[in-house]
């Protein structure tokens, strides 16, 4: 059996039809966009249309698209940037407690710095609590952030309400979205959900790794978090790859043709490999909302009486990439934290486990998938004490 | 960072798994909180204090399971008095290593035997319960036994603990010194906590960092 990749929030396989429009920038196109001769005005127009496929995936003006090396470097870039340029209005923000670590981390940086966070909290299906935002919004909130499509969940939050509340609100505050997850995987349309920074990024849609972009909302100003030369944006300074920016064009041309079909087919496999699941092994949990209410790709179950870790490795034996909840797998040796604040406890989050399919998985890739979780299971629970105290007690 | 062959060798087909039914000694460690949990029963024969036979189970990762298997290949056939011996550092060689931030799982599996030899000799009135009083020793003793997983020494040895005391109405302070934007800062607090607060007679534990 081929390895099977199932892991897909985490990074992507870049597809073939990628890497082919990559490589002429590997080779004989190799130069930066310059004014006035000839190979830097051709390598100009190609990056303006590469700019423009991808604006029109958002239905952005292309003015509004900025080339960064990640889509970490993109939430950098709008939060740090947006809040330079705008703290004279006030210094309170908005974010919730499962957002993403890049928005998190952040919040944490400019709380030090002397604004004011406020962290809204979130329900059982880490939907965040929107009567908090009403009550927190205010004059001095000038910015709100959110993450389109949880990490680890998958659940997609409710942007236009999110909005219709600033807009209710005395506040004047900017709307942030990280979109890396969501992108390519549901329609977006930043001025029908009132969008002014949203950071997106290619390898999570089978493009390659080290590029990414921010949408600004022309009239948003943000300030340059990089300074140095010049070379194709004075917002992201230095010299990006245009091999990676080709790629990344045709990432997102990919995953916009035949979209809905594309993004059906990832559903139903999703939906496969939860009933499969449910028939096969007794004592699991999804996590998240129902799978209606959740991206396309994404499936988190936790497996009662074992550990996420040991689950992950003999996985890993049968050539299968999932990832897990564990602490054990963590950085920092912690529960999940988006479990944990969906009110999971510590159990339930070291035997979760998240698989993120992609059109390129198959129904034959998860009856095997779930042949070996079964076994992998039944042999774990074997092992557990906790499962020996359970069936001591039943 | 990966796991030796010999680790998983070692978790893919664990020795001395399941439960003894005819176990004289036993002993559970660890939580689920936590996650990672082992129990370990043994059948010493009592007349000449050597352990006959030794089973685990366990809940927790790879290199949990991986330990407590080594560990319990190692005390098989030796007496409590050697077995009792036998080192955390020890198992973890005996695994080809470990990497740092696994090597608490073999704290805890060494942990657990010693626990399981000791109700052996608690319930064959081998020695008396010791009822220690909660004292800066036995606080300093239990700090030795967490390691701070970035480099998998624990907290003594790398000098990290500032200060340790103990008053009088079981309060614990322990000051450790622990790098502001350190990935572990959350992860060495909890397990100081978790440890200390398993003290007898102890109310509170702040841990200041």
């Amino acid at each position: 059996m081929e390895p099977i990749y199932m892991n897909n929030c985490i990074t992507s396989q870049p597809a073939p039809e990628v890497v082919e429009a990559m490589l002429p920038f590997l080779k004989n196109k190799f130069h930066f966009p310059e004014n006035f001769i000839r190979t830097g005005t051709e390598r100009a127009n190609e990056l303006s249309i590469f700019k423009q496929i991808i604006a029109e995936s958002v239905k952005a003006p292309a003015a509004g698209i900025h080339f960064t090396a990640s889509g970490t470097e993109a939430n950098n870039l709008a939060i740090k940037g947006y809040l330079e340029a705008n703290a004279h209005r006030g210094k309170h923000i908005i974010c919730s407690v499962v957002d993403y670590p890049d928005i998190l981390t952040n919040a944490a940086y400019f709380e030090e710095k002397g604004f004011e966070v406020s962290y809204l909290s979130s329900d059982e299906y880490a939907f965040i609590d929107l009567d908090e935002l009403q009550e927190e919004l205010r004059a001095d909130t000038i910015l709100v952030m959110t993450t389109l499509a949880n990490h680890t969940v998958g659940t997609i939050q409710d942007v236009k309400t999110i909005k219709r509340l600033i807009d209710e609100s005395e506040s004047q505050a900017a709307l942030l979205v990280d979109a890396c997850q969501a992108y390519g995987r549901i329609a977006i349309d930043v001025d029908d959900l009132g969008i002014d920074l949203m950071s997106i990024s290619a390898h999570k849609i089978h493009g390659p790794q080290g590029i990414g972009a921010l949408y600004i909302r022309p009239g948003t100003s943000v300030a340059p978090t990089k300074h140095g030369v010049n070379r194709m944006d004075p917002l992201s300074t230095g010299s990006l790859s245009i091999a990676n920016i080709a790629g990344f064009a045709k990432a997102v041309e990919l995953a916009f043709t035949d979209f809905d079909e594309n993004i059906k087919y990832i559903r139903d496999l999703r939906l496969y490999l939860f009933e499969s699941i449910e028939r096969k092994i007794e004592f699991t949990m999804l996590n998240g909302a129902p799978c209606e209410n959740r991206i396309a790709h994404n499936l988190n179950v936790s497996f009662d009486f074992i550990e996420g870790e040991a689950i992950l490795m003999m996985m890993d034996q049968y050539g299968i990439n999932v990832a897990t909840g564990s602490a054990c797998f963590s950085e920092g040796l912690q529960a999940n934290y988006v479990m944990m604040a969906m009110g999971r406890n510590h159990e339930q989050s070291h035997s979760s486990m998240k698989f993120t399919l992609s059109r390129y998985n198959t129904r034959q890739e998860i009856d095997y998938v779930v042949e070996k979780l079964a076994e992998i299971v039944t042999e774990l629970r074997r092992r557990s004490p906790l499962y020996l105290d359970y069936i001591e007690k039943n | 960072m990966q796991y030796s062959q010999k680790v998983l060798d070692h978790f893919m087909k664990p020795h001395n798994l399941g439960k003894l039914d005819n176990a004289n000694g036993e002993a559970t460690e660890g939580s689920p909180a936590c996650g990672d949990q082992v129990s370990i029963w043994l059948q010493v024969n009592e007349d000449t204090q050597i352990i006959e036979d030794i089973g685990f189970l366990s809940y927790g990762c790879a290199s949990n399971i991986a330990t407590a298997s080594i560990i319990t290949d190692m005390a098989k056939g030796k007496t409590i008095a050697e077995a009792k011996d036998l080192s955390w550092k020890e198992a973890a060689e005996e695994l080809d290593g470990l990497p740092p931030v696994k090597m608490h799982c073999s704290v805890l599996a060494v942990d657990t035997l010693r626990k399981a030899i000791k109700n052996y000799e608690l319930t064959h009135h081998l020695i008396k319960e010791d009822k220690a009083a909660l004292s800066k020793e036995l606080v300093l003793e239990e700090l030795g036994k967490i390691l701070y997983p970035k480099v998998g020494e624990d907290l003594i040895s790398l000098k990290m603990v500032k200060y340790a005391g103990v008053d009088d109405n079981g309060v614990v302070t322990v000051d450790i010194d622990i790098p502001k934007f350190d990935t572990f800062r959350e992860n060495v607090a909890d397990e100081v906590k978790e440890h200390l607060e398993k003290l007898p007679n102890v109310k509170e534990v702040h841990v200041n960092l």
